[in-house]
């Protein structure tokens, strides 16, 4: 099992920089480069990719995708890309590492936020929110805790997943693992959709107003 | 038995109870998630124009129920791999 888990490649002012950050890296500048060649070659594919993405975002928010597209379609190509790298020989999948969909979660944590108070003001969201003021503990403990349940759950599919393929290849190293690896691309590719609905569901949440019945 | 270590015995007993906990923690969220899958496709055959809002729900609230599962399966990683116990006594 040694090699399974992220190792410690090395240290930059005693911050120990990790595999899984520098497939960060490799993963970024092949994003970039795809874009860049696909979007003046092929641009209906970048196309797609976008309508579909707006769709999803639209029918799970139940509002325009606009403002909130630029931030969940990223959100929604890098844990794409992050859950499939790891199918290429010596780059390892960011999101085995613990720290990497946590970190993710806690982005996801603070935009719905962010994007509250923007639609409705300081005092209005913090209104909305400690609408019944005894509500107000429950509602703080479930942000924290679907938090943690966000990034977990990416971290540990993806980690359960590859553990299965590692643990076939010790016991069959030809043939059967490939039938493995494709399972492992399409949960990989299933539990980007469920990080960006997700997402998408927690934002939606937090943009609902309480008051709006009461003023129609 | 009498002249087993200490920590023989913990590592024995984190194997067995990792073994018991994941057994239990995929066994429950499977059957659930069978029934909401039975549910749903119930649903689809009944109403195919609604079939687009009910697979979106479902991968949902599948990614919920298989949540727990997980958190099993993580439990279980730490206890087989980073045995707490394991490191506060010997």
């Amino acid at each position: 099992m040694e090699g399974f888990f992220p190792q410690v490649i090395f240290t930059i002012f005693d911050i120990p920089v990790r595999d899984t950050v520098i497939s960060t890296w490799i993963m970024m500048a092949i994003i970039v480069g795809v874009a860049a060649v696909v979007g003046r070659r092929w641009p209906a594919a970048l196309e797609m990719l976008v309508d579909f993405l707006i769709d999803t975002i639209s029918s799970v928010m139940g509002r325009p995708a606009g403002p909130y597209l630029p931030f969940l379609g990223t959100l929604a190509i890098f844990v794409a890309v992050a859950n499939v790298i790891g199918i290429v020989p010596l780059v390892v999948s960011p999101t085995r590492d613990v720290n990497t969909p946590v970190a993710l979660a806690l982005v996801v944590f603070f935009s719905v936020y962010y994007f509250g108070i923007r639609a409705k003001g300081l005092w209005g969201y913090f209104k909305d929110l400690a609408s019944p003021i005894f509500m107000l503990p429950m509602e703080l403990i479930s942000h924290v805790s679907r938090t943690l349940s966000l990034g977990l759950r990416l971290f540990g599919n993806i980690v359960s997943t590859e553990l299965i393929v590692a643990v076939v290849f010790a016991l069959v190293p030809l043939f059967v693992p490939l039938l493995l690896v494709a399972f492992s691309m399409l949960t990989g590719v299933l539990q980007a959709y469920v990080f960006t609905v997700l997402a998408a569901t927690y934002i939606g949440a937090g943009l609902e107003s309480m008051n709006n019945e009461q003023k129609k | 038995m009498a002249e087993m270590e200490p920590g023989t015995l913990i590592t024995l007993v984190t194997v067995i109870v990792s073994g018991v906990a994941i057994l239990l923690g995929t066994l429950t969220p499977a059957i659930v998630e069978g029934r909401a899958v039975l549910k749903a496709l119930e649903g689809m055959t009944r109403q195919p124009e609604a079939a687009n809002d009910l697979r979106t729900t479902l991968i949902i609230s599948m990614a919920l129920l298989e949540s727990t599962a997980i958190y099993v399966l993580l439990i279980c990683l730490i206890l087989i791999f980073a045995n707490p116990l394991l490191e506060r006594f010997f």
